[in-house]
């Protein structure tokens, strides 16, 4: 079966046979990847409200829905690219998928916090909690790289974000600048989740790979734990399908730190075992976003409590 | 490139250029970090942002809002916030049309004009906002008083604007095409 629907969609068979191992419905899910992926903004409220953003795409030929999370936006017709707007050049919207924002909204970031986001560029995530902190407290927000770092500085500047710097810093480095009352790790991941944005991916990555981002997840995970203050929150998220950088990850910072996973409203319910190994009940507390059940990229989070 | 506190002599020329840009009252309480470079910039930050920013010394640390040379230049993020803070004299209003034209860097046309003050000199630096009152660049006036409005001539040399977020990224978009 994995041989036939690889050659029907052009992927690499020992992904599609991955696959039926842990995405339901493949046959549909491989189908909603070979169409774009539905469109979202997500409202600054930092400079605009919704109702005003909305009043003024809809002047201009926009097609907007509600999502699940009031300050996102699905873009259902666009008479304009959505990133040409005037609106996006003041900083009213940002383009960003509505799984990303279910990780913030997961973090629970609130005014006067302390919050790390330890991989943080392009920064939709960070500004988004910047938002959500009403631009009081702090962020800081790790990009090692400084071209990221710099296209990150000019995002932060359109969307008028004034509570958080950028520190050039790998994130397995963050013990080094102190203590957290929320931590947001989206891990670098293998990208299965976004397949239809990049279908380059069908074919461009390895079974090794999975092992090499699962093993770095790890430790990233480890150091996103050891920078929490006692009770804070640590958001665990990757653009990935694959249980060993996601499930798995979880289930041993929960065996080996004592951390609490708990439950987020959206989402499919995290899986309870793969591979022969069964996970800690609360692992089901994680989250899944499929595209084709959820009409979002592919997406994984995990809330967990220090 | 290190942030830190600004000086008395910055804080007053900070404050003094709040109060041209229409902003000391809706600003006067902000907590302000200065990083130095050539020239030095001018920095929003929370209150809880600034001690951390003076210990990490990052790469980027809140809204950058001017530039403190001989005088005060906003940027576009601090133009947007001084248009939205109070009305001054130095905000422009152009029209539709024309802030079209200005998010693509080019200048603007009297005749695009929607509202100026009578009493702005020749090369002076000025907040263009769109017809919402939102800022969209930053320009130097050409002409003086009402010979800003003279039609078929560019009165406002485009400076600065917010278009350039998207341009830039076009840009290095095309070098990594090309590399």
């Amino acid at each position: 079966m994995s041989a036939a629907l690889a050659s029907k969609y052009g992927y690499d068979e020992w992904l599609v046979s991955r696959f039926l191992q842990y995405v339901p419905d493949v046959d549909g899910f491989l189908e909603k990847m070979e169409r774009p992926p539905a469109k979202y903004i997500r409202v600054n409220t930092l400079k605009t409200s919704r109702e005003e953003l909305v009043a003024r795409l809809v002047a201009k030929g926009f097609e907007l829905g509600d999502t699940a999370i009031h300050d996102v936006l699905a873009v259902k017709k666009a008479l304009l690219p959505t990133g040409a707007t005037n609106e996006y050049l003041l900083g009213h919207y940002y383009i960003q998928d509505l799984s990303s924002c279910m990780a913030v909204e997961a973090l629970g970031a609130d005014k006067g916090q302390a919050v790390l986001d330890m991989a943080a560029a392009p920064g939709g995530k960070t500004t988004y909690i910047a938002q959500k902190m009403k631009n009081t407290g702090s962020i800081v927000a790790l990009e090692p790289v400084e071209k990221r770092a710099r296209s990150m500085a000019f995002n932060m500047e359109r969307l008028g974000v004034s509570n958080t710097c950028i520190c050039q810093l790998n994130g397995l480095r963050a013990a080094d600048i102190g203590t957290f009352d929320r931590v947001l790790l989206d891990a670098p991941c293998s990208c299965e989740g976004v397949i239809a944005k990049d279908p380059g991916r069908k074919t461009s990555h390895s079974p090794e790979d999975v092992d090499y981002c699962a093993s770095r997840q790890e430790k990233m995970l480890k150091v996103a734990i050891q920078v929490a203050r006692p009770g804070g929150v640590i958001v665990y998220s990757t653009c990935s399908f694959a249980p060993e950088e996601n499930e798995a990850v979880i289930d041993r910072a929960v065996k080996e730190f004592g951390v609490r996973v708990e439950p987020i409203s959206h989402g499919s319910e995290g899986m309870r075992s793969f591979g022969g190994t069964d996970f800690d009940p609360g692992v089901r507390n994680s989250r899944r976003f499929y595209p084709h059940l959820h009409d979002t990229t592919g997406f994984f989070v995990a809330r967990l409590r220090k | 490139m290190t942030y830190r506190k600004p000086t008395r002599e910055e804080t007053t020329a900070i404050n003094r250029a709040l109060g041209r840009w229409g902003a000391y009252e809706a600003l006067k309480d902000s907590t302000f970090l200065v990083k130095d470079g050539k020239p030095n910039k001018v920095c929003i930050v929370s209150p809880a942002l600034e001690e951390q920013a003076i210990a990490l010394q990052p790469y980027a640390a809140g809204l950058e809002i001017g530039e403190l040379g001989k005088q005060f230049t906003p940027t576009v993020a601090g133009a947007y916030l001084f248009a939205r803070s109070g009305k001054s004299r130095l905000c422009v209003q152009v029209g539709d049309d024309a802030e079209k034209l200005v998010l693509y860097g080019r200048d603007v046309m009297g005749d695009s004009i929607i509202e100026a003050a009578q009493d702005l000199d020749e090369n002076e630096l000025v907040i263009l906002t769109n017809q919402k009152g939102e800022a969209i660049g930053i320009g130097r006036t050409r002409f003086a008083g009402k010979s800003l409005l003279q039609k078929g001539r560019i009165t406002i040399t485009t400076l600065a604007d917010a278009g350039r977020y998207l341009r830039d990224e076009d840009e290095s978009r095309t070098k990594m095409a090309r590399r």
